[in-house]
């Protein structure tokens, strides 16, 4: 569905990403992660033809086609949809939600009544009130906003959508919907997604994850195979420690099949080892002949927040090694 | 592609958008009844005029003499020694055939822009002055011109004051003003009516071009529009379609309700309301430039109000551009108020048909407007 080939993205002196190289199939959903900076919008912007092929070089392919050749541009762009961080970016807010549809389709050369009866199947997947169909969508609420702004993205039945932080700026406690209401859309129409996101809590949906640091691409795996290839498979020990410091970290992490020491708390640390079940016993006892005083324990199998988090520390000490 | 769709998402902002939907049709309705009840129009400037003398054909009335050398003298001082008039052209008449060739002449002269006035010495008039008995003159003004008018009222004693100091003459004129060439008769409304060449013009093209700029530049999901298979140009075109629409609709109203607080055309209607349509359309090409320049609204509003106090300014009506350098005049000769003013003033007060040289010059305006906007918007970089 897109494939992507040694790309490279220079501006001017500017090399923003190097060598990115990736394949993503039908129906799947991808994550693209990355602190600010790490390229993903770049990338996307590729994909979406949004960037001259003078600035861009690589072999890319969507839905089959090379956003290198312009002629392409207007039979990709029918191809995909897209879903901009903000709603004010992708919906009329002066319209209701029907006319806002049906000037998005009309852009695809969709028939008034067609635009109406998608429209219809996509509010009723996603949860868009009846009685705000014909409303402006300025009287709509946040998280209705967000679902029309999916909608939109979705109505001309797209085979890739790209979404652009769609949890930003959403309530901790609606984050989730959304993502769900996400891998309700990619499971009923197989539509292939890609999420350009620095919620982690976001790879819980995705079938593969990208993590992206300085325009290079660090890993291209599934969320769960990512957190196997951590030390003991992803197991970790947490510890509650009181008056944790600096000084105590580095005490801890003197015991030897030690291989990483997170401090995920102001007295909470989480530590992946080699060998974890052999050696968890043995780390309890080094800790307490340490005299350090831990006040709970518990062992937990690594999040992707803790994969992500890891990887890219690895990165920075790489980098500090290097200079 | 679907181009309605985009059409009917321009209209269908319009109408949600309360804000613009006074700026469109209600602000203009209150700037004709506050300007039309509180302004007139035109500079007070230096004058130009033709005279015709009758001074050489026969006199009828009992007059010892025959005599017609001053006429020449008062020739000669509107030539060479007022400081408020400039003597276009004379007419020295001795027969009736000649004065009537003269009149058509001058007739024209004022329609043209060509004169502010023309002159007639009557037969008797170096009679009179031989005499000392008042002399009569008789002048012609272009009426359309309100305060110009009063002005050359006053300007006209210059002339006759020198004329009375060269011809050793204590005893008074006789001004006559047959006929003001081209007023708003009394019974009409005339503030209105001679406020409205100026008015008219600004309400329709300042409205149109504030309203586009900010109607693309505030159009936040604009970017996104270009990640679906619509191309700038048709994005281009589709505004400027529903906003000539929309301009056309407001045209229609402003013309109405001139009409109904008593617009007085000596022209067609038609051709005005043609106008009208042409100065918006003009408005719509500036906004659209502006628009492509401009990032954000403020931006948009700041160089809205640059632009449209340039542009009056320079329209000649304020500043009068024979007192400007050359170059400048140049510029000034570009402006689209400098060709609008005019076309409306000749329609309304003068029954002049359409200037093809202002109808071309206002036009060449908005197509240079349109291309540099799309030049601009076709390099300029929209991302999402």
């Amino acid at each position: 569905m897109v494939e992507v080939n040694n790309l490279n993205v220079i501006f001017g002196k500017a090399h923003i990403v190097h060598n990115v190289s990736f394949t993503v199939n039908e129906g799947e959903v991808i994550g693209l992660f990355g602190i600010s900076g790490a390229g993903k919008t770049t990338i996307i912007r590729v994909l979406t033809c949004q960037i001259d092929k003078k600035n861009w070089n690589g072999n890319v392919r969507v839905t089959g086609l090379s956003p290198a050749n312009k002629k392409n541009h207007p039979k990709i762009l029918s191809n995909i949809g897209y879903v901009p961080q903000l709603e004010l970016l992708n919906l009329y807010f002066e319209l209701s939600p029907l006319v806002n549809v049906e000037v998005f389709t009309s852009t695809y050369g969709m028939s008034k009544k067609q635009a109406r009866r998608i429209a219809k199947e996509l509010f009723e997947i996603l949860d868009i009130p009846k009685d705000t169909w014909k409303k402006r969508v300025k009287h709509m609420s946040g998280g209705e906003k967000k679902r029309l702004s999916m909608a939109i993205g979705l109505i001309h039945n797209p085979n890739v959508l790209f979404l652009d932080e769609p949890t930003t700026g959403v309530d901790a406690s609606k984050r989730y919907d959304i993502l769900s209401y996400l891998k309700k859309l990619n499971k009923k129409l197989k539509t292939t997604m890609f999420i350009i996101t620095h919620d982690l809590e976001a790879a819980l949906i995705c079938d593969k994850t990208a993590i992206l640091r300085e325009g290079k691409l660090l890993e291209f795996e599934t969320p769960q195979k990512l957190i196997l290839s951590l030390p003991s498979e992803g197991l970790v020990a947490r510890f509650t420690v009181e008056n944790l410091n600096e000084e105590l970290i580095d005490m801890i992490k003197k015991f030897e099949p030690i291989r990483k020491v997170l401090r995920v708390g102001n007295e909470v640390i989480e530590i992946l080892m080699d060998d974890f079940e052999q050696n968890l016993p043995n780390l309890i006892q080094f800790l307490i002949n340490k005299g350090i005083k831990i006040k709970s324990m518990s062992r937990d199998i690594a999040s992707f927040r803790r994969f992500f988090q890891i990887r890219i520390q690895e990165e920075e000490e790489k980098e500090k090694t290097l200079n | 592609m679907n181009i309605g769709g985009l059409i009917k998402k321009e209209f269908g902002r319009i109408k949600s958008d309360k804000r613009t939907l006074i700026l469109l049709f209600v602000i203009p309705v209150i700037l004709i009844i506050i300007f039309g009840l509180t302004t007139g129009v035109g500079p007070t400037k230096f004058f130009t005029a033709a005279i015709i003398t009758r001074d050489e054909m026969p006199t009828y009335d009992n007059f010892p003499t025959n005599s017609s050398q001053f006429d020449d003298i008062f020739i000669s001082i509107m030539q060479h020694n007022t400081t408020t008039w400039d003597l276009h052209q004379f007419f020295n008449c001795t027969n009736l055939e000649d004065y009537d060739n003269a009149f058509d002449k001058c007739i024209q002269f004022i329609k043209n822009d060509i004169v502010d006035a023309f002159i007639v010495l009557p037969e008797n008039f170096s009679e009179s002055v031989e005499n000392k008995i008042n002399p009569v003159v008789i002048y012609y003004i272009d009426g359309s011109d309100m305060t110009a008018t009063s002005s050359i009222e006053v300007a006209i004693q210059e002339p006759i004051a020198l004329f009375r100091v060269q011809a050793d003459l204590l005893e008074n004129f006789t001004i006559m003003v047959p006929y003001l060439e081209f007023d708003v008769p009394f019974w009409e409304s005339q503030l209105l009516n001679y406020a409205l060449p100026m008015i008219l013009p600004i309400i329709i093209l300042g409205t149109t071009m504030n309203l586009t700029s900010l109607s693309i530049v505030s159009e936040g999901p604009l970017p996104r529009m270009l990640i679906t298979p619509t191309t700038k140009r048709e994005i281009i075109l589709s505004k400027l379609i529903a906003n000539t629409a929309i301009m056309i609709l407001q045209s229609t109203e402003i013309f109405i309700m001139s009409a109904f607080f008593g617009l007085y055309s000596l022209g067609s209607l038609f051709n005005l309301y043609l106008v009208l349509i042409m100065i918006g359309f003009c408005g719509i090409c500036m906004g659209l430039f502006i628009s492509a320049l401009s990032p954000t609204e403020q931006g948009a509003n700041q160089m809205y109000l640059i632009m449209f106090i340039v542009i009056i300014m320079f329209s000649g009506s304020f500043i009068p551009p024979e007192l400007i350098s050359p170059e400048m005049q140049y510029v000034i000769n570009i402006l689209p108020l400098s060709h609008a003013f005019p076309l409306v003033t000749d329609i309304i007060l003068k029954g002049l048909g359409l200037n093809l040289e202002h109808v071309l010059v206002l036009n060449l305006n908005s197509v240079i407007f349109v291309l540099l906007a799309y030049v601009i918007y076709r390099f300029k970089k929209i991302e999402v």
